[in-house]
């Protein structure tokens, strides 16, 4: 375990920017949506470390409440696809037979198209928003999750301890939620943060790309948009929104990392 | 069961049902669109006359499984419908872009065999050294950089600010095939490295999974030289996992291409799928859905399969 810092780094840093997202309203920044022409394309300085953009609003400002939508976004997606996702693939697996089938094959289709164009083209039906847009990541994460969970539960239903509690008269759903769901628990964990670290990617690519969230909120995104017409006046305005996204998603990656090789010590071997 | 042409063939034949599942999807997700189609397709251009033409050239009034029936018949011919926002068949509209996504691709996938690759030999070969930790290092942050602020950042870097390549826009290969390459070369990086990250990582573990295995010992115990070891044993047996993870990320680079065609102005059908959702153009978004879809899913086929004929191991199950 020599690299056990990982998931605390990742840890850490997906600690603290929920919390400042949390708290963004009660942080001494500036307004993230206050205008004001004369301060228009300032530079970064100390009291405005990120600078201000083409209206006159504080970047760091906007950037911690972008991350409100951001996180909001990714997490709620990755828990949708869990409560969703984790039960078909629960069923699937333990069932097989017909059951399998009739749930697994329509997720193959949706697993089918790249995860960028599934989400573009629900967007595009169902039209923008935050809210919106999380039920479209969901239903493009929920066969990963239902994938997963199910590769867990078959590989867990045929150990001894699994047939030693049928034989001692364990009930269907004591077998299933005590002895075969825990071993699902460590891969859906994994898979929530790695879905979470691709939730804001996408997230951000959407909302940049005029499909995901609408401009008055503030989202990464979106301010990526913005400063693309004012790069090289005030390159600022691209250059933190995407740090800003690189460092949750970072964050995110770590966590899922560690938690791999902590929670599974026989993948470790190679790492 | 052990013949590759049968294993391949199998696999084949289970894409059949994927992709018309795909087409329904497809299909049905484009009826959802809330209001009458017909007005949504022409936009404020309706015309009570444009509306009536389109329903019956789209036979909107006909049951959906008809409607659907059609329009399948129709792609199994080639046929893709007319778009009524241009007046050009969507068919030879996509045919006109494909060129452009697939070059950006394949240029892409070179990208990131040839940085990725030897990043992970570089790693693998030392463990814990120090191009071991900066190969787990650079993986990890080059997974969590997003497409699309990397290419605004090399075009803010190299062209605007060093002046050294086109900032976007596309030349034709048969026009000029160096302002064509000149034009590619930052997409095709954009999309490149973080895949290269991935992959350096990846190759990096598969490289030491197999130093460990028996036969490497072996090999090493009976003297031979370590460059041997690592051309002769070590390279073969983890090309296998290299080659599949490299074969996902073009598949991947398809979904990246959208982001990165619009940031580069590259005339490709990402980008024609974007200014047709944008455009609530949905004839068109649904062929070019469906198209960069089943590819997509072709690659990720010919990948499996590829992995079949490499491994013979993999037939079995």
């Amino acid at each position: 375990m020599t690299r056990a810092w990982v998931p605390l780094v990742g840890l850490a840093i997906v600690g603290v920017l929920a919390l400042a997202a949390l708290l963004a309203p009660s942080l001494p920044l500036g307004s993230p949506t206050d205008i004001s022409k004369d301060l228009a394309l300032r530079g970064p300085t100390a009291a405005e470390p990120f600078g201000r953009d083409d209206l006159g609003r504080s970047v760091l400002s906007r950037v911690i409440h972008a991350y409100r939508i951001s996180l909001g976004v990714a997490v709620t997606a990755a828990l949708l696809a869990v409560l969703i996702g984790g039960p078909l693939g629960l069923v699937a697996g333990y069932a097989e037979g017909l059951p399998d089938q009739l749930i697994m094959r329509p997720l193959d289709v949706l697993m089918a198209f790249p995860a960028v164009l599934l989400a573009i083209a629900l967007m595009s039906v169902f039209g923008t928003g935050a809210v919106l847009l999380a039920s479209a990541l969901a239903v493009v994460y929920t066969p990963v999750m239902a994938r997963v969970v199910r590769a867990a539960v078959l590989a867990t239903k045929v150990e001894v301890y699994v047939d030693g509690a049928r034989a001692l008269g364990a009930t269907v759903p004591r077998l299933v939620l005590t002895h075969i769901l825990p071993n699902a628990a460590t891969p859906m964990l994994v898979q929530t943060s790695v879905l979470m670290a691709i939730g804001i990617l996408i997230e951000a690519a959407l909302s940049f790309l005029g499909v995901g969230v609408r401009p008055p909120t503030p989202s990464l995104g979106l301010m990526l948009a913005d400063g693309r017409g004012f790069m090289l006046q005030a390159p600022w305005m691209v250059i933190f929104p995407g740090l800003a996204v690189m460092l949750a998603v970072l964050g995110f990656n770590m966590l899922a990392d560690g938690l791999r090789d902590w929670l599974d010590p026989h993948q470790g071997a190679g790492r | 069961m052990s013949s590759p042409w049968i294993y391949a063939a199998r696999r084949l034949l289970l894409a059949v049902p994927l992709l018309l599942g795909m087409s329904i999807l497809v299909f049905g997700l484009m009826r959802l669109v809330p209001g009458d189609p017909a007005v949504v397709i022409l936009g404020y251009k309706a015309t009570p006359d444009g509306v009536r033409a389109l329903r019956e050239a789209w036979h909107l009034d006909e049951p959906l499984p008809h409607q659907y029936l059609r329009w399948l018949a129709g792609l199994l011919r080639g046929d893709f419908g007319l778009d009524f926002r241009q007046n050009e068949p969507i068919g030879r509209m996509i045919l006109d872009r494909l060129p452009v996504t697939l070059e950006l691709t394949l240029l892409a996938a070179a990208g990131t065999a040839l940085i990725g690759i030897p990043l992970g030999l570089l790693g693998g070969a030392q463990r814990r050294g120090f191009a071991d930790r900066a190969t787990f290092a650079i993986g990890l942050v080059g997974v969590s950089i997003p497409d699309f602020w990397l290419g605004i950042m090399l075009i803010l870097g190299l062209s605007l600010g060093a002046g050294l390549l086109p900032s976007g826009g596309f030349v034709p290969i048969a026009e000029s095939p160096l302002e064509n390459l000149q034009h590619l070369v930052l997409p095709a990086l954009t999309l490149a490295l973080s895949r290269a990250a991935v992959l350096g990582r990846l190759s990096r573990a598969a490289v030491l999974d197999v130093a460990q295995r028996g036969f490497v010992q072996f090999a090493r115990a009976k003297g031979l030289a370590e460059h041997a070891v690592l051309f002769r044993h070590v390279l073969p047996n983890a090309a296998i996992p290299i080659v599949t993870v490299l074969g996902l990320q073009v598949g991947y680079m398809l979904g990246g291409a959208i982001v990165v065609e619009m940031i580069f102005t590259l005339p490709g059908v990402g980008r024609m799928t974007l200014d047709a959702v944008l455009e609530r153009n949905y004839p068109v978004v649904q062929s070019t859905v469906l198209v960069i879809g089943a590819m997509f899913m072709l690659v990720n086929l010919a990948t499996d399969i590829l992995y079949g004929v490499i491994d013979p191991r993999v037939r079995r199950r």
